[in-house]
Formats: C-alpha cells, structure tokens, sequence
C-alpha cells in the first residue's frame, strides 16, 4: 500500500498521458477511441483516489518530484498534503461514474469525428485538475491551472458550429484569464518577497504584511473567484456549464469550481497569515450574494442545465460563505468555532459535488432523450425514465438541504457556524452572522422551490411536447453512475459522520485550526463541536419517519385495492398539456415578489384580425434584467473597447511612423539614463 | 430497569400517537370557536375524528396520469408531520427523539413534508395543484427566515439548539420578560398563522381558485389520501402551536415522570394550546385574507421583529 501511495500521481499521470497519445492514435475509430480514453481516465482516477483516501486516512502528505530542470532551476513537483487530498477524493469520486456516463453519452452527443479531441480534452481536464490539487510551487501551479482553463474551453466549445457554444467558450476564456493574470500577479509579488517558488515557503503566512497583505488577498480573491463563480464574478458559468456535453458540465459544476474554493482555502483563508477581519467580510458578503441570487436566478431559468448552472453558484455561494465565517473565527482566534465553519465548508464542497454531479448527469440522460434543455417541452418523463427521474429526485431533494439526504449535512454545519459565530465574536460585526443565517435559511427554502419546479414540471403530469411523449429510458451504462452518485447522497446524509470524520484530519492539518472535540459522533452523527449546542443523528430520525410512513402506509393499505384512476378533471374541457401548470408560471409569484432583483419585462402582443377582444394569436415574452452584465460589464467592455480604439491611432501601418516611434523611445531612454547616472 | 433505547421508542410512540389523537380535535375547536364568533352552531367537537374516519373507510380515487410520486406526496408529509411531533417536548421537559437532532432538523423534516406534497400537487395536470404547489412553496420560502430567526433568538438565549435541552434551560431560568421574548413570539405567531395556512396568508375554508393556497395543492386527493393530508395538517398546527408554547412559556410542563407532574402538565399543554388556539380564531374571524403579494410584507415584520429579538437581546 505505502508503495501504492508513493508512486500513485505519477503513475496516475503516465496513464493519462498514455490514454491521451492512444486516443490521439486512435481517432479515425470513434468507438475504439471513446472507450480507450474514458477507461484509461477511469484507472487514472482510480489511482489518485486510492491515494488521496490514503493520505486522509493517515494524515500525512506524500511529497515527490516530478520534473526536474538543472539548468533553470524549475521543479515541478507536487504534494498531495490532506486538504489536497479532499479535493483529490471529490475529484474522483464525481470522475469516475462521469467517464463511465460518457463511455456511453459520448457515442449519442458527440460527433464521431470530434471524439478524440473531446476524449483527450477530458483527460486533460481531470489531470489538470489533479495537478492543480496537488501542486506543490507556483510553476506547476500555473501550468496547471491554465491547462485546466484551455482543456475546459475546448470542451465547453464542443459543438462549435453552434453560435452560442463558441461565445460561451470565449467568454469563459477572456473571464478565466483576467482571473488568471491576477494569480500570476499575486503569485509573482508574492514570491518576490519570499525568495522562493514553492508553497510551503510562499504561503507560511508571514511572507507579507500590511497593505501590501490586503492587496494580495484582493488579488487572489478576484483570481480564485473567477473559477469559483461567484456573483459578481460569475458571468462565464451560466454560459460555459450548459454548452458543454452533460457530463462534462457535471464535471464542470461538480469540480471545477471547487479548484476555486481550493485556491481561496489554500491562499486566502490559510496562506497569507490570520485573516483579517474585513477579508471574513469580504467572503462572507459574496457568499451571501451568490447564494441568495444564485438560486434566484435558478428559479426562472427554463433551460435545465442553466437551471443547474445558477444553482452551481448558490451553493459556490455557501461554500464561500462557510469559509468566510471560519476567516471571521480566525480574526477573533475562535478556533473551535473555525474549525466548525471549515467543516462546513468542506462537507459541503464533497455533497455539493455528488448531488450537482448527479443532476447534470440526470439532465444529460433528459436532454439525450427529448433533444431540448427545454423544461416546458419535458413533462411526464417520470413514466417513460422511470430510473433517471428517481435518480433525479434524490438529487432534487438533496440539493434541498432536506434531511435524511446528503445536503443536510454541508448546511446543517453552516448554521452551526452561523450561529456559534453570533456568540462568540464581539462588537456589531457579530450581526452579521444572523443576517447570514437568515439568507441561508432563504436560500435552502428557495432550492426547495426550484427544484419541486425542476423535476415536477420536467418528470410529471402529462408530456408537453412530442418529443418528451417518446422518450426513452437511457442505456445501463448511463444509470449507473447515476444510481451509485443517488447513492452516495442517500448514504452520506444518513451516515454524515463517516465523512466528518475522514475530515478531521484534513481539519487538523490546517495552520490555526485544532479539534477541541469530535465533530463526528461515530458514523452515525455529527456535533457542532462546541459543548452541548447541538447534534444530529439522521439514521434515529430516518428510523422515526419510516415507522411513521409503515403507520400511514397501513392506514391506508385496505382501501388500496379498490382504488381506481379517473381523469383529472380540467375545468370541464379536455386536459391536455395546454391546461398543466409552466415552469414559467410555477416562478411567477416568486418573480413578482422580488421583481427589485429581476426587474422582470414583458411583452404581451395579441394578434386579432377584426376585434382585439378576438385575438387570433397572443404571443407572451417575458424576460429577467441580466442585471450584472449590463451594468458592471457593459460599461467594462465598453471601456476596454473605447480605450482598444484609442491605441489604435498608435499602429497607423506606416513603416515611417514606426520608424519614427522607435527614434523617439531611444532618445527618451537616452535621457532618462542620462539623467540617472 | 428498562433499557434506554425501549424508553426512547415508547415515548416517541406516546408522544407522536398523542398528538396524533389531540390534532384534529384542536382543528374542530377552532372551527367551532370561529363559528361561534360568527353567531353560528358550528360543527360537533368530533366532527375532526367523524371526517378521517370516513375518509380513511372511501375508495382512493386518483388521476389517471398521477405516477407514483403523486401516492407517495401525502405518505411523505404525514411521515415528516408525526416524526417531526417526536423533536418537540410536549408534556414533559424531554423530547423522546432528541437524541435524533435538534430546531434545524425539525425544521428541514417539515420542509421535507412540503417538498413532497408541493412535487405530487404537480403530478395529476390540473393546473389548481400547479398553483397551489407555486404558492405554497413561495409562502414557505419566505416564511423560512422569519421562522428561522425567531427560533434561533430563544435557542441563543437559552445556548442551545436542542429542543430539548432548550426547554430544560427555559425551565430552570424561569419566566422571563425579557422585551427579546415578546418579539421574537410575535414574529413567531405570525409565521405560525402563515405555515398553518390560516387568514390572513391563507384561508382553510376556501375553494374559490384566485384565492386558495394549501387548498388548490391538495385539491385533487380524496378518500385516504386525502385523509393522510388533512390529518398531517393538524398535528402541523398543534407542533407550532405546541412549540410557541414551549418555547415562550414552558409554566407548568412536567420536570420528572410522575402521575401528578403529568396531570399538571397536560391541564398547562392544553389550557396554553387553546389560548392560543383563541388567538388564532380571533385573528381569522377579525381580519381578511390578504392578496397573495401582499403576504411578503406579513412576513417581513415577521422577519424584523425576530432580527429585532436577536439584536435587543445581544447588543
């Protein structure tokens, strides 16, 4: 095993090298092609979470070299330390029934010619990802980092012949790369200061001080926040994460935002000394933000997987709101109260990235029978996809923070922290905390109401369109990794303690932090981990309410075999799919209520031949106000544009004037070395 | 000597098989109260008994194109509404489940109920349950900060969040005054009034389609189905109604399992549960129900006097 350990990643990383040149070999055979490329990513993540369950399990870091170039000093080597390694298990596990999903997704959605690039870009995508948990110097760092950017951009422009699938890619490149350039900034002042290219060096924490501190934490905010999407920095992903093929943008929601929430963990909260306090501020603002206009948007979306995408960012929201709150512990050196909030936030990336995987690939198997990311052309899928829409419906309730599932757990914790937090810190800053508490509860109440939208419009009732009338259930191969995903949410929310337990070591191997008491009670609970306050054993309570629905089941079991099915009555007339409730109008009162968000317009045209009160033909727009992007980053481009036309007057096309530029730089630089010497 | 874990499962037995036989009397008294007020007869104190019974003795009648999700919408909702009454402490200063988890695990069971109730209202195609499911899911979201808020005042007062030991810590401090009480209760009154969907948010009474709420959700059951609902429904109001009690003025529950201390305490349960059960009755006979966007701002002063309670108590 400890063999196993020391040589996994590398190993890891031969294998996906070896997959990649044999898909490229191999690209005239799609089938040959596509399995060669999503096993080989299966053995490779199999091997990394071997080793990452490893690491948790011991608690100690497995260090190694990669590359190492004399002449420039470069070293590219990696460390997989615990919270590598948690990120490392939540790669995996969304990974590998991902590539199983594709094996078979991939041969219905993706052209047979495009399947080595795809193949290959998904293999990139995974092994960057790994490489940017583990990297252990700025240099692999960065590399990584920008593979990951440029292989996601090349899946999420899979369908490039589509208008909006290149302008998405686009935007998630120009988005990614003001992120990235603000890493390399931070980075580079960073090592700067420290002498040094590698981590632990770098990011000790006493490295910078001052204001030079708080502008490097803005920096890396920004850079981190990017990829984390969230709110207002989220613009690329409602765009990116629905273009993509279905189990990519699983893979997408799942985990590549949470290389984000790496960053900030790795940077912001751990890596650049104490936090200060207005850091806290900072990320528990956008946490709030992002939760609470995430699922907002997500209530009105009617295209699913941009359904999914905004929901993506509420629940970015919570993870960064659960990490702000353990930095506002760590300003006022409350550290069980930290340790709490991490855990939070850690349990939260892991469910989010199973139950978010599970959905995308539920829409996947949706989207492949109906042809349409449509909601109001779905509708009674549940008979014809019978195990997708379970599969679905355990997702839903999960993402719901119901209990029982595995949502519970992540944002039972977040209160925890919450509420702890209103106690412990001093002065009017602690408000915070119930304000927070408050748009929590809002915002899982919120979950709870888009995806009873999401899956009743989608999967009950009568089919609205053609297409959904036929569809069919999905190949074996696509349901189960949804059926194992389902049941990691049902597993982890009855057992929420395994998974605390596996991350008290990565708690532990956090500076600042320490365990005062366990967080776990055995497999079964989870406490707040501060006295008394509180716990919860969801598997008692699962007893509680299956006794109860065996009490309701047998109330009602004599009168079952007389039951009879009749029409639903509609008012008199023939109820057709024209009479069921829309998604549209299941968000409506909703999108009254907070129109000061939406700012919602529509239109309504009727169109009449002799009297308008005889309409041939009404036609109903209605649309939400993209508020972020008109107003933030309108003007933005305006400006870069502007300012882009401006230099313009520079690059006239004369070679005399260029001529001319480069005499007048070597006379001002003559001065000005003149002058100095 | 009894092993713990017996004791746990009879009390929660007890507790659930209570309030599940106190409910739907409290929904009768109200009904009568209400008549009363309006110079009517109003229906017989048992008339909630008469009703399950004869639903529960009908055929079940379901929608052609419901699947199973719609079977399972009232099973799930009455299943989270009697395992939820195991959370609370009612008559006794314990609650037989609280080993199981604390306010936010209550909480998350009701929202569970709603969850599937609001999912199989989509179920039959009749556009009333697609309302009604809209609707209710909205009020509810909004109503879950408000409800939130005002529970976590009493559990920070008190430094826990176990119903439980909650009620204990309320008991050994005695009544207190405290101006954070009283708001936080107000809030609370008015989240209860909402979630119980009673006027001014919602009227029980109703079938008229612009204006019902629960109602249009649960429009299509009948026979048990419906039975299932309607009697989930009421142990939900007497939880809240209980759990307001208990939380604001826990005067006479029992401390220890003796005969006496238990009489005590059911005479206090039930003599606190119909005053309060007064208050709702005078609300809903005395004011009208409000326009469905009119409900937010309800709530809101809900929401602030609970911030409110939260800040006078710690600032």
């Amino acid at each position: 095993m400890v063999g196993l350990v020391a040589v996994g990643l590398p190993a890891a990383l031969l294998i996906r090298l070896l997959t990649v040149a044999a898909t490229l070999a191999l690209a005239r055979r799609a089938r040959t092609c596509r399995w060669v490329a999503l096993v080989g990513s299966m053995l490779a993540s199999l091997l990394t979470v071997t080793v990452a369950l490893e690491v948790i399990a011991s608690g100690l870091s497995v260090e190694g070299v990669l590359v190492r170039h004399a002449a420039s000093g470069i070293v590219f080597d990696y460390a997989v330390t615990p919270l590598s390694a948690w990120f490392l298990m939540v790669l995996g596990v969304v990974a590998i029934p991902t590539a199983l999903y594709s094996a078979a997704y991939f041969s219905h959605s993706v052209v047979a010619s495009r399947i080595a690039v795809v193949g290959t870009a998904f293999n990139v995508l995974v092994g960057s990802l790994e490489a940017v948990f583990t990297a252990s110097g700025v240099v692999a760092f960065l590399c990584a980092w920008e593979v990951m950017t440029l292989a996601t951009a090349a899946l999420v422009a899979t369908e490039h012949q589509e208008r909006a699938s290149r302008r998405a890619a686009y935007l998630y490149l120009v988005m990614s790369h003001i992120g990235t350039g603000c890493l390399v900034a931070g980075f580079l002042v960073l090592a700067g200061q420290a002498g040094s290219l590698s981590f632990s060096a770098l990011l000790s924490g006493h490295v910078v001080s001052g204001p030079l501190r708080d502008g490097l934490f803005a920096l890396f905010f920004v850079g981190f926040g990017v990829k984390a999407g969230v709110i207002p920095l989220h613009v690329w992903l409602p765009e990116a994460h629905p273009a993509a093929p279905s189990s990519v943008s699983a893979l997408m929601s799942a985990v590549l935002i949470t290389a984000g929430i790496y960053g900030l963990y790795r940077v912001c909260g751990f890596g650049l000394g104490v936090p200060d306090q207005n850091w806290a501020l900072a990320l528990m603002a956008v946490g709030m933000l992002s939760a609470i206009l995430g699922v907002l948007y997500a209530l009105t979306q009617t295209d699913l997987k941009r359904l999914l995408a905004y929901s993506t960012i509420e629940n970015s929201g919570i993870i960064v709101l659960g990490l702000g709150a353990a930095m506002m512990a760590l300003a006022h050196d409350q550290r069980a109260l930290a340790t709490v909030a991490v855990a939070a936030s850690l349990t939260h990336v892991l469910n989010h990235a199973i139950f978010k995987g599970l959905l995308f690939l539920g829409a996947g198997s949706v989207v492949m029978a109906t042809g349409t990311r449509q909601i109001e052309q779905f509708g009674g899928l549940l008979r014809r996809m019978p195990w997708t829409g379970l599969f679905f419906l355990i997702g839903a309730l999960s993402i719901s923070g119901l209990p029982l599932l595995n949502g519970f757990p992540g944002e039972w914790l977040t209160f925890q922290a919450l509420l702890l937090g209103f106690t412990a810190t001093p002065g009017l800053v602690r408000l915070n905390f119930p304000l927070a508490g408050a748009m929590l509860a809002l915002t899982s109440a919120l979950a709870a109401a888009c995806f009873v939208r999401a899956f009743g419009i989608s999967f009950l009732a009568l089919p609205r369109s053609p297409a959904a009338g036929s569809a069919h259930e999905s190949p074996l191969l696509m349901l189960v990794p949804q059926a194992w995903l389902a049941t990691l949410c049902v597993g982890l929310g009855l057992v929420p303690g395994v998974a605390l337990r596996a991350l008290e070591g990565v708690i532990v191997s956090l500076p600042g932090l320490q365990l005062t008491s366990p967080m776990a009670e055995g497999a079964w609970g989870m406490a707040s981990g501060i006295g008394s306050f509180d716990h919860v054993v969801p598997g008692i309570f699962g007893v509680a309410v299956l006794s109860a629905l065996a009490f309701a089941a047998l109330l009602t079991v004599r009168r079952e075999a007389v039951a009879r099915r009749v029409p639903t009555w509609a008012c008199g007339g023939d109820l057709t799919a024209r009479t069921e409730y829309t998604a549209t109008a299941f968000s409506k009162p909703l999108l009254m209520i907070f129109r000061a968000v939406y700012r919602p317009r529509r239109q309504v045209d009727s169109l009449a031949d002799v009297s308008p009160y005889f309409p041939q033909e009404v036609r109903y727009r209605t649309e939400i106000e993209p508020t972020f992007e008109r107003y933030m980053y309108a003007p933005l481009v305006r400006l870069v544009l502007g300012s882009a036309r401006g230099m313009r007057v520079l690059q006239a096309g004369s070679l005399h004037t260029y001529l001319a530029y480069v005499l007048v730089l070597a006379v001002i630089l003559l001065i000005w070395l003149g002058g100095t010497t | 000597m009894i092993p713990d874990a017996f004791l746990t499962i009879g009390a929660s037995l007890l507790q659930a098989g209570g309030m599940l036989a106190a409910a739907p009397l409290l929904r009768t008294a109200i009904k009568k109260m209400k008549a009363r007020l309006q110079n009517r007869q109003g229906p017989p104190l048992l008339q909630g008994y008469y009703d399950l019974a004869k639903l529960i003795r009908k055929e079940p009648v379901r929608s052609e194109t419901a699947s199973w999700v719609y079977v399972a919408g009232p099973r799930v909702y009455f299943a989270a509404a009697v395992a939820a009454t195991t959370l609370v402490p009612v008559l006794v200063a314990v609650a037989p489940l609280e080993a199981a988890g604390g306010i936010l695990l209550l909480v998350g069971t009701l929202a569970f109920g709603r969850f599937a109730l609001a999912t199989a209202a989509l179920d039959t195609g009749s556009p009333f349950g697609g309302m009604g499911a809209s609707r209710d899911m909205t009020i509810a979201a909004l109503a879950e900060p408000a409800l939130m808020l005002g529970l976590f005042a009493q559990a920070l007062a008190a430094g826990t969040m176990n119903l439980g030991v909650l009620v204990r810590a309320l008991v050994q401090q005695g009544p207190s005054w405290h101006p954070s009480d009283l708001l936080a209760f107000a809030g609370l009154f008015i989240i209860v009034i909402a979630e119980t969907g009673r006027i001014p948010v919602d009227n029980p009474a109703t079938h008229l389609e612009l204006t019902m709420i629960h109602e249009a959700m649960v429009l299509e059951y009948a026979g048990p189905d419906l039975a299932l609902v309607e009697w989930a429904s009421a142990v939900k109001e007497l939880l809240y109604l209980t759990l307001l009690v208990n939380l604001f003025m826990p005067v006479g529950i029992a401390t220890s399992v003796e005969t006496e201390a238990l009489f005590v305490a059911l005479m206090a349960w039930t003599g606190k549960v119909f005053l309060l059960a007064i208050a709702v009755t005078v609300v809903e006979s005395t004011n009208a129900k409000l326009r469905l966007f009119r409900v937010p701002e309800l709530v809101s002063v809900s929401l602030g006097l609970a911030f409110l309670a939260l800040a006078i108590r710690f600032l």
